[in-house]
């Protein structure tokens, strides 16, 4: 009973659970524009997911499998339903749509009845599947009706679910202790065996995590804000919004967000002088979070509020470059190793 | 409209809740809180003892109560100039001996006796001042040991004259008209009390010595720094505070003579109970007369009221104890919280519903295009925030920056610029009258103007106050645009009167009627004001007929007409009910129709919040003001409309990447010049198919 007064008691104030911070671009997140000075950017609409096979750089965009020839995307395959997410598999590549099938190296294809793959991980020869929710495919109503029935499952001949109720997972990672799943709506990377968390309170939604020499990389892909941490406690402002407004123009965060002037603006976004400053208040901006070992954020690549590589789905470095999707630009950066680590 | 819609629109018609902000932002409001305590205390006692609104009853307590209040306001005195008297007890006994002294033992006539008992408080106050003032002791312990030293004065005293004192009887009605006597049905001592507190009361609000008083009160160090000579008001402040616990001693003395040993004793713990209970500031520069009086009443009915409820004497001091410890904690806190709780509940948004925005696809006639693409830039990068472009007989351009100045960008290329004035404020809309002088409504400032030989005269910065207005309506805080009636007068439009020019975004939050056109008429030099409650009205421009002007309210979107001449004097007209973006200045096209420009653009997630109230407070509340959401006005347009509301074509710029934001426009010899208040540049486009000898000077006066 004390929780629950107390809990109205912050709700009136406003301190505590319904306190809208957000935790500031510090430390190994000093904001930077790092991903906007990348040297190479390669243009790829609607590019998503990322994964090396036999030294080839391959990259997912809507239902088309395209791999990276010199600097060229060149179309691989093409699928009927748009690809969820992509891992290196036994020699090949696994592609899981977002219709829940499979597509193996081999050429079976394994249906997995989920609806929101979201990423894809090898644990010694079996798949390991994030699937952000049991209810909503958008990300964006999921985050706005808070949702956490998320879930990972393996790929064991039959379907085995090893978690649920996660808030959007969105990534994982498999090291030597298990399997490390990043929870986009708690903001937070936690060990599945033992529920440890590794890596709380991030300032942006994390998604995929792939592996690194001596680390990861995390892929963060949207920013929080004031602005949406508040709509979030307004369950009635919310409703009505998800019923009477456009998905496009929701206060929400975005992968890509200025683009129509039927968005909200927010009043460190109005333009000075001509300029939209780098530090305005964004719903989408690019984070390429570096971990190492243990999970911990040495560094970071970002393109911030007035940059150009907004909406990171995922990183990937190979052969002393490291390829980032940023999918609300429609781009992949490629920088040179070592940036940011 | 669903029900609930209608709900929280009847909730926010009927409660008024800009209203508390308003009135915790006054400065009387520090004397609310003890007015609701006499309030409740009067009606608790009131009610607990039987003949408590009496004749004999009241009369007791105020003939009491006027030497009480004498010592509150010494203590009011002495506290606003920051420091303590804990000596009034001590004073207010050796008045009582004197005056006694000088009236029954040496027989001096009764204005003697008041004069030297007031002169010797002010002289153990001199001492008080001295120390504590000129020598800078602190004011609790030196007064702590006068307090000592005066009272073993009286002591002694009283050893030696008591009995003689007490065998006396004075020969002088004058003395008993003082103690018993009465002045227009009120006792003596009231209409001295009154009449002190009148004079520090206009002493502490209206004279020198009062404001530096309070100046010394608030910070020694600023006071010294801005030259007033802390250590002598200091002082004065001490002889002050004796002279009246003196005076008030003198009362006592006339009203029962008799020389008691326990005559003023623990007084000044109710006279500062009383002071503090008020509302006068511990910590000094807060204070004031009628708080002196409210808390003064007060304690004098506690007191009172204690004894004849039979409370025995411990146990009403003990309660005066509790009472002064709350008192200075509510002090403390309301003093240190009072602009946090001001800050969170001042910003009100009210329930605003808007017309269901018009599309801006092909068939509008608000569709999509890149037609301000190709403007020009003028001054790039050498103008901040052009609000308002007009031109001259001459095509000199003349624009506002946020600097203050009145910028003039000279013909024909207009590479060259000089500062045409310097009015300071935030120069915003601005018009020609007859004489070719340049009339500016000024941000902050009121309307101006500024004539060929570039004299700047102030026209108007104030109107008539409403009356029921809690907020001081009658300054100028945000004089937007205007435009000049045939005869001269000027219409002019104040966009809000709740907040000042940096902060008119929470006006947007708050989308109220907090807005209201206002005439200056230059003929009788007359301000009055002619439309209220407007949604942040902004542009304004006379139609051709010299009877009515058009006029925008921006978080309204909607143009109105208003006739102020002719058959349909005094009405208001919808023009365009429902813009699909926020409408800023008005401006006469070469055709006889309208040009009017959108500095933003609605959004759909914001026009929901718009009909969700409580969803904007809390916003205010919680979140950064540069993470509020706001409609988008990265992106506006031009546009032209007739009389009817038929709008006729419309300028993009999509994505504002050669002029974002557009707040104002003037066409001008075949070409459109645009304004936008957060830009750097004037912009420049050659209209097709216009009159290209048109010119808004001689649009409005005709040939020169």
């Amino acid at each position: 009973m004390i929780s629950g007064l107390k809990r109205r008691v912050d709700t009136f104030f406003g301190r505590g659970e319904a306190a809208v911070t957000v935790p500031p671009l510090d430390g190994a997140l000093r904001a930077n524009s790092a991903l906007d000075e990348a040297p190479l950017r390669l243009p790829l609409e609607g590019v998503d997911a990322l994964a090396e096979v036999a030294g080839v750089v391959h990259a997912s965009a809507g239902s088309v499998l395209y791999a990276l020839e010199g600097d060229v995307w060149a179309e691989r395959q093409r699928f009927d339903a748009p690809i969820a997410a992509l891992s290196a598999y036994r020699d090949g590549l696994a592609v899981a749509l977002n219709d829940g099938s499979i597509h193996l190296p081999d050429g079976s294809r394994l249906e997995t009845g989920l609806h929101a793959i979201t990423a894809m991980a090898v644990e010694g020869e079996t798949l390991i599947l994030a699937n952000g929710s049991e209810h909503n495919t958008d990300w964006q109503r999921d985050l706005l009706q808070r949702g956490a029935t998320g879930s990972v499952w393996r790929c064991d001949g039959g379907m085995t679910r090893i978690a649920a109720g996660l808030a959007w997972p969105s990534g994982l990672a498999v090291d030597a202790g298990g399997i490390v799943v990043a929870e986009g709506w708690r903001h937070r990377l936690v060990r599945l065996a033992g529920g440890q968390v590794l890596l709380s309170d991030l300032p942006a939604y994390p998604g995929r995590l792939s592996k690194a020499p001596g680390g990861w990389w995390l892929s963060a892909f949207a920013p929080r804000s004031q602005l949406v941490e508040f709509v979030l406690r307004e369950p009635g402002y919310r409703q009505r919004m998800m019923a009477e407004v456009p998905m496009e123009y929701w206060v929400a965060p975005k992968l890509r967000s200025g683009h129509s002037f039927y968005e909200s603006l927010q009043g460190g976004g109005v333009k000075q002088l001509g300029k939209l400053k780098p530090w305005a208040p964004t719903m989408s901006a690019g984070f390429c979070i570096r971990l190492d070992e243990q999970f911990q954020p040495t560094g970071s690549l970002q393109s911030r509020a007035d940059g150009q590589t907004h909406g990171v789905t995922d990183a990937l470095e190979t052969q002393g470059r490291l390829h980032v999707a940023a999918k609300g630009d429609g781009l992949v950066a490629v920088l040179p190793q070592g940036e940011g680590a | 409209m669903t029900f609930t819609d209608r709900l929280i629109r009847a909730r926010y018609r009927l409660i008024p809740d800009h209203l508390l902000g308003e009135i915790l932002s006054k400065r009387w409001v520090d004397n609310a809180l003890p007015m609701l305590i006499l309030i409740l205390v009067v009606a608790v006692f009131g009610a607990l003892i039987p003949g408590f609104f009496g004749q004999a009853s009241l009369t007791n307590l105020a003939r009491q109560w006027g030497e009480f209040g004498l010592i509150v306001l010494a203590l009011t005195v002495v506290m606003a100039a920051g420091g303590i008297d804990l000596s009034v007890g001590s004073i207010f006994a050796l008045g009582n001996i004197v005056a006694l002294a000088l009236i029954g033992l040496v027989e001096l006539p009764v204005p003697v006796v008041m004069l030297l008992t007031v002169a010797c408080g002010a002289a153990v106050g001199l001492v008080n001042g001295l120390l504590v003032g000129y020598l800078r002791l602190r004011a609790f312990l030196t007064t702590l040991v006068t307090l000592i030293i005066v009272r073993a004065a009286v002591d002694m005293l009283l050893l030696k004259y008591a009995v003689a004192i007490a065998s006396a009887f004075p020969d002088s009605d004058l003395w008993y008209w003082f103690g018993e006597g009465s002045f227009l049905s009120l006792p003596v001592s009231v209409v001295v009390a009154l009449v002190v507190a009148l004079i520090v009361h206009l002493t502490l609000s209206r004279a020198r010595l009062g404001w530096q008083v309070l100046a010394v009160g608030g910070s020694r160090r600023s006071a010294h720094n801005v030259g007033i000579p802390v250590r002598r008001v200091i002082c004065l402040t001490y002889v002050t505070s004796g002279a009246l616990a003196a005076l008030s001693g003198f009362l006592f003395a006339s009203r029962l003579g008799a020389a008691g040993a326990d005559i003023g004793i623990g007084l000044e713990i109710a006279a500062l109970t009383a002071a503090v209970l008020g509302g006068n500031s511990l910590g000094g520069g807060r204070g004031s007369a009628a708080k002196a009086i409210i808390g003064s009443v007060i304690v004098m009915i506690l007191i009172n009221s204690l004894v004849r409820l039979g409370v025995t004497s411990g146990g009403s001091s003990l309660l005066l104890g509790v009472v002064l410890l709350v008192a200075v904690a509510a002090d403390m806190r309301w003093l240190k919280n009072r602009h946090k709780l001001l800050s969170k509940v001042y910003v009100s948004p009210t329930w605003a519903d808007l017309p269901e925005a018009p599309p801006t696809t092909e068939a509008s006639p608000y569709a999509l295009n890149d037609r301000l693409r190709p403007v020009e830039a003028i001054g790039l990068g050498a103008i901040d925030g052009p609000e308002d472009v007009i031109l001259d007989e001459d095509d000199h351009i003349y624009v506002g920056n946020r600097t203050g100045d009145i910028v003039r960008f000279l013909a024909p290329d207009y590479t060259r610029q000089e500062v045409f004035a310097h009015v300071g404020g935030r120069p915003l809309g601005m018009a020609f009258a007859p004489d070719g002088a340049l009339l500016v409504c000024i941000g902050g400032m009121g309307l101006y103007r500024v004539g060929k030989d570039r004299q700047i005269e102030k026209l108007t910065d104030e109107t008539n106050r409403s009356w029921f207005s809690v907020i001081d309506d009658s300054r100028l805080r945000l004089a937007d645009d205007l435009d000049v009636a045939p005869d001269g007068r000027v219409y002019f439009s104040e966009a809000t009167i709740r907040y000042d020019m940096h902060e008119w975004p929470v006006d947007c939050l708050e989308s109220r009627g907090n807005g209201r056109i206002i005439c200056y008429d230059p003929n009788t030099k007359s301000t009055r004001t002619v439309l209220k409650n407007l949604v942040f009205p902004n542009g304004i421009c006379m139609t051709h007929d010299g009877q009515s002007f058009l006029f925008a309210e921006t978080w309204a979107c909607r143009i109105s007409r208003y006739y102020f001449d002719g058959p349909k004097k005094g009405q208001v007209e919808a023009v365009i009910p429902d813009l699909p973006g926020f409408p800023d200045n008005i401006n006469r096209a070469s055709d006889g129709t309208y040009w009017l420009a959108l500095v933003g653009m609605r959004t759909p997630a914001f026009d929901l919040a718009l009909r969700m109230p409580g969803f904007r407070q809390r916003m205010a509340q919680r979140v950064a003001p540069d993470e509020w959401m706001f409609p988008n006005i990265n992106t506006g347009c031009v546009l032209r409309f007739d009389e009817t509301g038929k709008v006729l074509e419309t300028f993009w710029d999509l994505g504002g990447e050669s002029h974002p934001m557009v707040t104002s426009m003037r066409e001008h010899k075949g070409h459109l010049y645009i304004g936008g208040i957060s830009n750097n540049r004037v912009g420049k486009l050659k209209l097709d198919g216009v009159d290209p000898a048109w010119t808004g000077p001689q649009s409005y006066w005709g040939q020169a």
